[in-house]
């Protein structure tokens, strides 16, 4: 059954957050919450849920028209509407009577056959549906979304005995395709798998970090970036969920677990942790939490809660040799010396035991642990991948020597050689009874990383490689530093677009990066710049040119497909492309004025080309400048696929997928589409720009924002380098000016900037901070 | 023995015309007194002080040496009477802050008098540049109690003051520093170790002598990052500020050495010597890093001091001694032999060390000139401007100028033949005095490791910004000018080369650390011959448009020496270029068991 109108029960963060994401999908929706005591709005809750939507940051909606899909309702007047709703998911408060009652009162409102599912992370399925009629526990099952449901891409699935085996298969392929989750199958035990091993990680690295007497910093030093975990670590993530939350969670979970449960050893009364929550300490939201930032006497000092004693001082960087260390990886963390060596021994030795000891108790197999951790958590490996890493049966022995247990998994494991291989190019995972099974991937997902199992690239150097995906489509893959582009990644553009041209059908431009690309390799710029290497750069840029207009200008269809942020020099990239298939996470702008410059690689005259007037827009020479003009000069970024659109980033048939994993399949596909319809390239145009009456008309309103302060003094300059190159230079109305002279114009506006002083400077901060320079 | 002449005339040329000091009043209010009359009279009044009283127990100093007597120093006869004229004549307060009784001079006029003196007397002058790298450390980070106490008597010289660093085991790497420091209950402490090679460390100049010493406290990080700085009298001085109880630190020998005989180069032993932190505790590497900066300086003066001393002895006798005929002809045929100042291969020697040590002289003062405008502009951005120039040109000042000094030393005996061996001519202990300030301070090894692994990546390059875009500025717009192409084409070339090194470098020692290690001795020298380059090209550009009034022909010269650099001397940037260039392969391969 295809899932075509949903409806979320209870308006809270969670409930209000999924209803965000199922009208991210373009799916309508109903939110309802209860009647207030007060005011005469019945459907205020829902409502004001809706507004805050609006509101919060990171944003839970990907443009405006997904909260027009968003309908508010109460659970008293409206569940008349749910005649023609398809899905019904409660996020109400986590209390068994009222979740019950509600299940009851559904019943003869809910379309026969329609899905009900709960979003509850404390209560068993096996509960919620204690005494309840079959009717519903056949369309029953619990849908387990993390917070924020927008951005958190673990959507666990938990069905019961009774539930209907299209139920789970329709929602998880709802879930899949268009809220875009990591769809993983739980078994019907306490925390499902995200919860059960992240919460006895949180609660053993906080017991190890007062066994062992660390400071909160050395802690977090551990327990981020260097086991795999973000960077946040354990104390400042605590900080961000909330102290409040723990002992509840704690609570409940002690509450459902075997009393030989090892979760039921780590746990302990920690007398701190219930001061700071009286306190009024509860985190980021309360007080501070571990951390805090101290304003007394008008100053910003981050200071950190002392373990022992619950004073505060001032936060000092940990220095510990462990966390350097882990560059070389978990097994050179784990056996390091110092204390943060030990730490991450003592946490991880417990943690991933007990992570082998629950297949196939939570989950049946690693595969599903593992991309829980990683989609739930934000882990970059799974359990079992960590395990892998340091080797299987080192890790066993290891185990063994310290007289701790080894699950029989694990054993299995170490006598295998791992809880996962690659053969003939693809991965194959271990079943508890020892065999391997391959890792299947559904139809529509093609990932990078299983073609680099199995094959060479056709072309590499240190910033980009070209791969056959096959059917005589090639990717063209960045893979440098943040993917920042220098003269490697543009130098392959360039040999790509010649390769398929001789030899391939089609270009698809993507890579699994956590972002498409942040822009030119600004580093290499500032350095060039500095020493005055100025030939070099106009090389640089003159070479940027050319390759992004050979991959406009190819005789085949290149088709973009990126994710995450493409700023800069990478969403000049994406707009010369025939089409685009982006992912729906995917946040484009032109940002060089940040640091100073203007787009050098052709973002300006693409911006100029893609605001043209169409039939219904303005007429005129003016309007396209004035458009591009405002999106550069106020580096705007659009905060999903759909604001790339309304930005013009996008083109507005450029297509958008939800789920990560289906990207590269789907842009495949749209560049096949593309050669079935006979591609053609597009020919070159030719503008018509108003010229200096344009640039003194956009220096105006420039001005006029100095003078109220909202420009600062080299955003005067920087715009009028800008404004010269939009309105075309020394041209005006009654001429035409060419793409290669927007170009040129380009180029020499980017080269005079970076001559100056202030960029220099502009450049050199976001380097050093990661934010821009205001001067 | 060879006559010193202060050479005013060529420090007037760089001061006035080049950098035109004279304009700083102007520029800078804190420097409301250096007018151009104060300035010349401090010159004419230095230079005769060491011509006259300096250079003449340069050569008994180190037939001397320094005397040890269980404990006590006896520096050589006339020393401890000529620093007491020193000090009446208020020299060691002249570029220091009026708040502490100093004159607020520009250390630019300084740097002009350290010149002189180092060419006069190296020996003499390592004491009172001792005190002021230590009156530049408390200044910077001794508290107000601290800088109360010593500050006026290190300004005034009636103390001196010394740097405490290095160990038997540790000179370079200080992370090693093994000297502790035990807390007192009232909040002093007590030192234990010992420290060598303590230039100043005894002697009988002064009545009290504050060192400066690192060491580690107790519960202190491994390593560089767990140093700090104490402050450490040798008579902890009374409530009346005057010479109190004998502190249990102790000269325990003198060290026997090379040259700089008449400056005594101590074995310092810490007996639970009371002492007081400066500055944060593990921050006293920090704290020297501030102070080390001018010092680097001034032993970068200290070379050319040398160098022009060498130059001068050079010149003198290279015209009084007949040997040869000229390859062309007898220039002199009424003498029995022609001068040998007609042979080309002794003018190349003298031109090479006036050359290279005119050029030494204005990159050196256009430093210092940065120097005082980095602490003194009234612009914050000017001054940050100026910091990051004297941060990346430090070590090559340092180790460039300490290096020519030596050369040039060397090149003095060449010139002077089997005389220039003999002690009694006095050429032979310039190289012998030369030779530690290449060692000192950060070896020259060191000063370019700096240069490639700290100064230029500092700000993605912004350090050289400083420099790289006035060298490239000026090309471009001089360039045009006919006259001045000779000089400006060769900078030119070797500009490119020294931006293509630095390029390269950047990038390789990214991804190799060792090709950076390798290329950077030559490296900064290529650096440092460039900016000589673009020295000499301002020079001579001032001297061309003057060439018209030039009764006594200083502009002729200056452009024949400009000639002889650009022609001659700049050209080895190509072969450092090469060599550099080369990679650290042939360099790193030879395993160590092969040596
Ligand atoms: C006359 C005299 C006066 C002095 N006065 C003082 C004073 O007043 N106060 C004081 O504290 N010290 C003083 N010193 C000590 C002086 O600063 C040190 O000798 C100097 O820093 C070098 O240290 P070192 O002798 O231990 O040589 P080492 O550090 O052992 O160096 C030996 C060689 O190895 C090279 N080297 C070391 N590390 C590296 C590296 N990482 N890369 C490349 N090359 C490397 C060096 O360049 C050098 O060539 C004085 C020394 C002398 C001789």
């Amino acid at each position: 059954m295809a899932i075509r109108k949903a409806c979320v029960i209870g308006a809270g963060v969670m409930g209000s957050g999924i209803a965000a994401q199922i009208a991210n999908a373009g799916i309508p929706v109903l939110l309802l919450d209860i009647v207030p005591k007060e005011g005469n709005d019945r459907s205020a809750i829902a409502r004001g849920a809706i507004d805050k939507l609006l509101k919060a940051d990171p944003a839970p909606l990907m443009s405006r028209a997904a909260a027009r899909l968003i309908t508010p309702g109460n659970t008293e007047d409206d569940l008349d509407q749910l005649g023609d709703v398809d899905w019904i998911v409660e996020a109400v408060i986590e209390r068994l009577d009222i979740k019950q009652a509600l299940y009851q009162k559904l019943e003869g409102k809910r379309q026969q056959g329609s899905i009900l599912s709960s979003n509850t992370s404390t209560i068993p399925l096996s509960t919620l549906m204690q005494g309840l009629p079959e009717s519903i526990q056949a369309d029953f099952c619990i849908t387990h979304f993390f917070n924020p449901p927008r951005y958190m891409r673990l959507l666990e699935i938990v069905g019961g005995p009774k539930t209907r085996p299209e139920v789970l298969r329709d929602i998880a392929d709802f879930g899949d395709r268009m809220l875009g989750k990591c769809i993983v199958r739980a078994k019907d035990t306490p925390g499902f798998v995200g919860n059960r091993i992240g919460v006895f990680w949180m609660q053993a690295a906080v017991t190890a970090a007062l066994d062992l007497g660390l400071t909160i910093e050395e802690a977090d030093a551990i327990m981020g970036r260097p086991i795999g975990a973000p960077k946040t670590g354990l104390f400042a993530l605590l900080d961000l969920v909330g102290l409040d939350l723990m002992p509840h969670v704690d609570k409940s979970m002690a509450g459902l677990l075997q009393p030989d449960d090892p979760y039921m050893k780590i746990r302990r009364d920690w007398p701190l942790l219930q001061k700071m929550i009286a306190d009024g300490y509860t985190g980021r939201k309360g007080k501070g939490g571990f951390y805090r930032l101290n304003t007394a006497g008008g100053g910003k000092v981050k200071e950190s809660i002392d373990l022992k004693t619950g004073a505060y001082a001032p936060s000092d960087r940990a220095r510990l040799d462990s966390a350097d260390a882990a560059k070389g990886g978990l097994k050179v963390l784990v056996t390091h010396k110092d204390k943060g060596g030990q730490y991450a021994w003592k946490v991880l030795s417990g943690l991933l035991a007990y992570a082998a000891s629950l297949v196939p108790e939570i989950a049946d197999d690693v595969v599903a642990i593992d991309q829980g951790m990683k989609s739930g958590y934000n882990w970059k490996r799974g359990p079992f991948e960590m395990i892998d890493q340091m080797g299987a049966a080192w890790f066993a022995e290891k185990l063994t020597a310290e007289n701790l247990p080894v699950p029989a998994f694990l054993e299995t494991a170490a006598r295998a050689g791992g809880f996962y291989k690659v053969e003939g190019g693809q991965i194959h995972h271990l079943k508890p009874d020892g065999s391997y099974t391959p890792l299947l991937r559904p139809t529509g997902v093609l990932l990078l990383s299983d073609i680099k199992l199995g094959s060479k690239p056709i072309m590499r150097n240190g910033s980009a490689s070209l791969w056959d995906i096959g059917d005589g489509v090639a990717c063209l893959e960045f893979h440098s530093k943040m993917n920042a582009l220098d003269p490697d990644s543009l130098a392959l553009v360039k040999q790509a677009v010649d390769h398929v041209a001789k030899k391939m059908r089609a270009l698809v431009i993507h890579n699994e990066g956590e972002n498409f690309s942040v822009g030119a390799n600004i580093g290499l710029a500032l350095f060039a710049a500095n020493i005055a290497m100025w030939p070099m750069i106009d090389d640089m840029i003159a070479t940027g040119q050319s390759a992004y207009k050979a991959v406009k200008f190819a005789p085949f269809p290149v088709v973009g497909a990126p994710s995450g942020m493409a700023l800069g020099g990478g969403c000049e990239i994406l707009l010369h492309c025939a089409a685009i298939q982006a992912h729906a996470e995917t946040y484009m702008g032109l940002v060089e004025v940040g640091v100073g410059l203007i787009p050098g690689w052709g973002g300006c005259k693409e911006m100029l080309l893609r605001w043209q007037p169409g039939a219904r827009d303005p007429k005129g020479p003016m309007p396209p400048v004035a458009q591009a003009f405002e999106a550069i000069s106020l580096a705007k970024i659009a905060k999903s696929a759909h604001e790339a659109k309304e930005l013009r980033f996008l083109r507005a048939d450029d297509a958008v997928t939800m789920n990560r994993d289906r990207l590269l399949y789907d842009a495949k596909q749209k560049a096949l589409k593309l050669l079935e319809a006979g591609y053609q390239p597009p020919a070159p145009q030719e503008l018509r720009l108003p010229g200096p009456t344009g640039r003194v008309a956009l220096n105006l309103a420039v001005e006029g924002f100095a003078l109220q302060g909202k420009a600062l003094p080299h955003d005067v300059t920087v715009s009028d380098a800008l404004a010269e190159v939009l309105s075309g230079g020394k041209t005006d109305f009654t001429e035409t000016v060419t793409e290669d002279q927007i170009s040129k114009l380009e180029k020499k506006a980017f080269m005079s900037l970076l001559r100056t002083g202030p960029t220099l400077a502009r450049m050199e901060h976001m380097l050093t901070t990661g934010k821009p320079l205001r001067n | 023995m060879p006559a010193y002449k202060a050479p005013l005339r060529e420090i007037r040329f760089v001061l006035n015309e080049l950098l035109e000091a004279e304009k700083l009043p102007e520029l800078v209010p804190d420097f409301a007194d250096a007018t151009g009359d104060t300035v010349e009279a401090i010159l004419e009044e230095a230079g005769k002080f060491c011509e006259e009283v300096l250079q003449p127990l340069n050569h008994p100093g180190d037939e001397e040496g320094c005397h040890f007597d269980n404990g006590t120093v006896t520096t050589p006869k006339g020393f401890r009477e000529a620093y007491a004229t020193f000090i009446e004549g208020g020299w060691t307060s002249l570029p220091c802050d009026p708040a502490y009784g100093g004159q607020g001079l520009p250390k630019l006029i300084n740097f002009a008098v350290e010149e002189m003196i180092c060419s006069a007397n190296l020996s003499f002058g390592m004491y009172p540049g001792l005190s002021n790298g230590n009156y530049n450390a408390i200044h910077a980070h001794g508290s107000d109690e601290q800088k109360a106490l010593y500050l006026p008597k290190l300004v005034d010289g009636s103390w001196t003051g010394t740097m405490c660093l290095t160990e038997p085991h540790c000179g370079t790497d200080l992370g090693l520093c093994k000297t502790r420091a035990e807390a007192n209950p009232d909040g002093s402490y007590r030192l234990y170790g010992t420290k060598i090679f303590i230039s100043a460390g005894e002697h009988d100049f002064t009545e009290n002598i504050i060192h400066l010493v690192l060491a580690r406290l107790p519960d202190a990080p491994a390593g560089i990052r767990g140093i700090s700085l104490f402050v450490c009298p040798k008579f902890i001085p009374d409530a009346d500020g005057k010479p109190g109880t004998r502190n249990p630190v102790v000269c325990g020998s003198i060290e026997k050495k090379m040259g700089i005989k008449a400056s005594s180069t101590c074995v310092m032993n810490f007996d639970g010597a009371q002492a007081w932190l400066v500055g944060k505790p593990h921050k006293g590497m920090s704290a020297m890093f501030t102070m080390m900066n001018t010092a680097r300086l001034a032993v970068g003066m200290q070379g050319l001091g040398i160098a022009e001393a060498a130059y001068q002895g050079a010149v003198t006798y290279a015209r009084d001694r007949l040997q040869m005929r000229a390859l062309t002809g007898a220039k002199f045929p009424e003498k029995p032999a022609d001068p040998i100042i007609v042979h080309p291969d002794v003018r190349r020697m003298l031109l090479t060390m006036r050359s290279i040590t005119e050029g030494c002289r204005a990159l050196a003062y256009w430093i210092g000139y940065h120097l005082d405008l980095s602490q003194h502009h009234p612009d914050i951005e000017k001054r940050q401007e100026s910091d990051d120039l004297v941060a990346l040109m430090t070590p090559i000042v340092k180790a460039f100028l300490t290096d020519h000094g030596f050369h040039a030393a060397n090149l003095g005996v060449q010139v002077y033949g089997g005389h220039g061996y003999i002690r009694e001519w006095g050429m032979e202990q310039l190289v012998r005095d030369a030779r530690i300030t290449q060692i000192y301070e950060g070896t020259n090894g060191i000063q370019a490791l700096d240069l490639v692994g700290r100064k230029l990546p500092t700000g993605t390059g912004r350090l050289a910004r400083r420099f790289f875009h006035p060298v490239a500025d000026y090309i471009e717009q001089t360039s045009e000018k006919p006259e001045m192409a000779e000089y400006v084409l060769p900078l030119a070339k070797a500009f490119a080369k020294l931006q293509q090194a630095t390029a390269w470098i950047a990038q390789a020692g990214l991804a190799n650390p060792n090709e950076a290690g390798a290329a950077a001795t030559d490296y900064q020298r290529l650096f440092a011959l460039t900016a000589l380059g673009f020295m000499w090209c301002r020079m001579v550009e001032i001297a061309l448009a003057r060439k018209d009034d030039d009764r006594d022909g200083f502009y002729a010269a200056k452009v024949q020496s400009a000639r002889f650099y650009m022609a001659r001397i700049l050209p080895e940037t190509n072969s450092l270029f090469t060599i550099l260039m080369a990679g650290s392969d042939s360099l790193m391969a030879m395993p160590a068991e092969s040596f």
